[in-house]
């Protein structure tokens, strides 16, 4: 388990500071899957050199199983990582690198041998042992980079985007790949990507970091169906954003009135607003056309076909667009029409009030 | 070869013909000094035939085989302590936080580079004078000393160009694999560094070997190293013989710096793809 608390990190000193991380908070629990996710510069790799011991944090603490690191040196954190660019050791074997840390540790040679023997076979790169490390592939190299991360056993494993170099199709098979690595070895994995669909695919638990902070921190559908932040939402997956007025709260939902007039039931977050003016989102597959008269009324402006399903662009009455996703049927005839009147509607319940 | 080429320097007017006078500038006294080295008169400007003769006499002198051995000594132990000394001092501004001064260390390091030999030289001599007052040594060490200590630039500055190169996140993901600081020089930085540290050594081996200003003023009496003997003899009778030293001079340079490129060639292949 690793607890980290009120971390943070400001580089330089004086006019050139910079704040990389502002009061990280957040527990990882045992055997987790758990992915940093965020835009780029927004304090990932920070947090993780931060956990790995690269990055002295200026204030905060973090243990893992109760036991403080941060006065650790590297080489003594019971954590290993799994580079961006690899760096495998170029002067030595892929099976060299993999028994690396083995040997640091001044395990015995028969039980190196063993451990690099079993990693090969689970990275599946038994017949090239014996290549030097710029002599194989960049997915095979990225094999290795895991192989040799794997082999102490550590407690945690941190990976900073290790699949960012690969192709489309290397890196579906890899997030597959890692994910069957992660459950046979029960190690914890801190994952680190600004790809926001492998976030989703592969993660007990997403933390979405923006500005060096931490905005939410939840389960993959909790975050997508529930975001609790304007950035969160927009960040992950495509979210229409309405405008409207908090009527009435009730424990986790609420009362909105729209810009239309209508009142709609939201889901409230902890902490959002309990009157006065708000966000709300609602994601275009959560949506639906209607004839005029709908929640939101508005002329269709675009229909744009997508294989697997339809987006109709809608826009309101107050100026803004709303899209709305529609999954395609085999043989269906399109019903709609640019420049017709549409109106827009959507379950109570899948619109969800933002903070702020 | 298209004639749009824009501006291409081989193809101004007289470029051969400077280039031709910088290398004729360059190696045509070393081509007469190798050619006269094989004559079997003993003038260094009128040719007699060719002759084997004045590398058998520099072989058999005693005198030239005493400064050989002493100059092999000095420059061994001289690039040894000079390219240990650069690792450390190249591991220390490359390797660590920018501190206060560092801009200051770097100057220091290089700081015979840039003050004129002659100073250094004089120096050495007033300072080791004090000391063999006090000890009365008068030993091997003084020279062995102020060779490293002026080496130490030459075998800095490839040591660090490798370091700056070398990619710093191997040596972080060392340590990330529980190797201790010291094993990680040694298992990861080292075996990376080779080439610059051999660059390093070769470079301070031979900058030892054919120094003269500051050997000339610390050596005590009777202490010659094959550069400062070639400067006596001259003052005498020049005789081919300082040809034949030379040659062989020349030719240990020029096979250590082709041996260094091969070197170094195939270490770059087999760390880069
Ligand atoms: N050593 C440093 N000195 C000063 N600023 C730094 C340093 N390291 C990182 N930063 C800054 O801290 C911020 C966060 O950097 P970080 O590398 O953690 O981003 P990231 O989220 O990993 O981004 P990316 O997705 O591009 O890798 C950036 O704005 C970066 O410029
Ligand atoms: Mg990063």
């Amino acid at each position: 388990m690793i607890e980290i608390a009120g971390l943070s990190k400001t580089f330089g000193s004086g006019a050139s500071a910079f704040t990389a991380l502002k009061d990280i908070n957040v527990t990882i629990q045992e055997n987790e899957f758990f992915t940093l996710l965020g835009p780029s510069g927004c304090g990932k790799t920070t947090l993780l050199r931060s956990i790995a011991g690269f990055v002295d944090p200026s204030t905060g603490t973090l243990t893992i199983n109760g036991e403080d690191i941060l006065s650790k040196p590297p080489f003594a954190r019971p954590v290993n990582t799994v580079f961006q660019n690899y760096a495998l050791f170029p002067h030595m074997t892929v099976a060299e690198n993999i028994g690396f840390g083995l040997e640091m540790q001044d395990r015995p040679k028969a039980e190196i041998k063993s451990v690099v023997g079993d990693m090969l076979e689970l990275v599946q790169m038994t017949q090239m042992a014996d290549r030097m490390t710029s002599q194989i592939s960049g997915g095979q190299q990225q094999r290795v980079a895991l192989a040799r991360a794997l082999a102490p056993k550590p407690e945690v494993l941190l990976l900073d985007e290790p699949l960012s170099a690969l192709d489309f199709k290397l890196r579906k098979e890899m997030q597959i790949e890692l994910k069957r690595l992660q459950a046979e070895t029960g190690i914890t994995f801190v994952f680190v990507t600004h790809d926001q669909e492998e976030a989703l695919t592969m993660s007990d638990r997403i933390a979405v970091m923006n500005a060096g902070r931490i905005l939410q921190i939840g389960g993959p559908k909790d975050i997508y169906d529930h975001p609790a932040e304007r950035f969160v939402a927009d960040f992950i997956g495509d979210t229409n954003f309405v405008d409207g007025e908090v009527k009435k709260v009730a424990g986790e939902t609420a009362q909105v009135q729209l810009q239309s007039g209508k009142v709609i039931k939201a889901r409230n977050v902890a902490g959002g607003a309990t009157s006065g003016p708000v966000t709300v989102a609602v994601r275009p597959e959560h949506a639906d056309l209607s004839a005029p008269g709908g929640l939101i009324d508005g002329t269709l402006k675009n229909i744009i076909y997508f294989g697997t399903d339809t987006h109709y662009h809608v826009q309101t009455d107050d100026g803004s667009t709303f899209v709305i996703r529609r999954q395609n049927q085999p043989d269906a005839v399109e019903a709609h029409e640019v420049g017709e009147k549409v109106g827009v509607t959507f379950n109570a319940g899948v619109a969800q009030i933002l903070r702020d | 070869m298209a004639k749009a080429r824009g501006f291409d320097i081989r193809r101004q007017n007289g470029f051969v013909f400077v280039a031709l006078c910088c290398f004729v500038m360059l190696y045509l006294p070393i081509i007469l000094l190798v050619v006269y080295s094989f004559n079997s008169g003993s003038s260094i400007a009128i040719w007699e035939g060719f002759s084997l003769k004045w590398y058998a006499l520099a072989w058999q002198n005693d005198k030239v085989q005493d400064a050989t051995i002493l100059s092999l000594i000095i420059a061994c132990c001289a690039s040894f302590v000079a390219t240990s000394a650069a690792v450390m001092a190249a591991l220390a501004t490359t390797r660590t936080n920018k501190f206060r001064g560092s801009a200051l260390v770097f100057a220091m390091i290089n700081q015979p580079l840039m003050i004129p030999e002659i100073v250094t030289a004089v120096a050495l001599l007033i300072f080791f004078a004090m000391i063999k007052v006090y000890t009365g040594y008068t030993g091997l060490w003084y020279l062995i000393i102020a060779h490293s200590a002026f080496c130490i630039p030459f075998a800095y500055m490839p040591i660090r160009a490798r370091l700056q190169g070398m990619d710093l996140s191997l040596e972080q993901a060392a340590a990330d694999l529980y190797g201790t600081p010291w094993r990680v020089f040694r298992k990861v930085t080292l075996p990376q560094l080779w080439p610059g540290v051999l660059a390093g050594a070769m470079l301070a081996f031979v900058i030892s070997l054919d120094d003269v200003v500051i050997t000339e003023f610390v050596k005590s009496a009777g202490q010659d190293t094959l550069p400062t003997y070639m400067l006596g003899q001259i003052r005498r009778v020049v005789t081919p013989e300082v040809n034949a030293i030379s040659t062989i001079l020349l030719a240990i340079s020029v096979a250590l710096v082709i041996a260094f490129y091969k070197l170094s060639q195939r270490t770059d292949q087999s760390t880069k793809k």
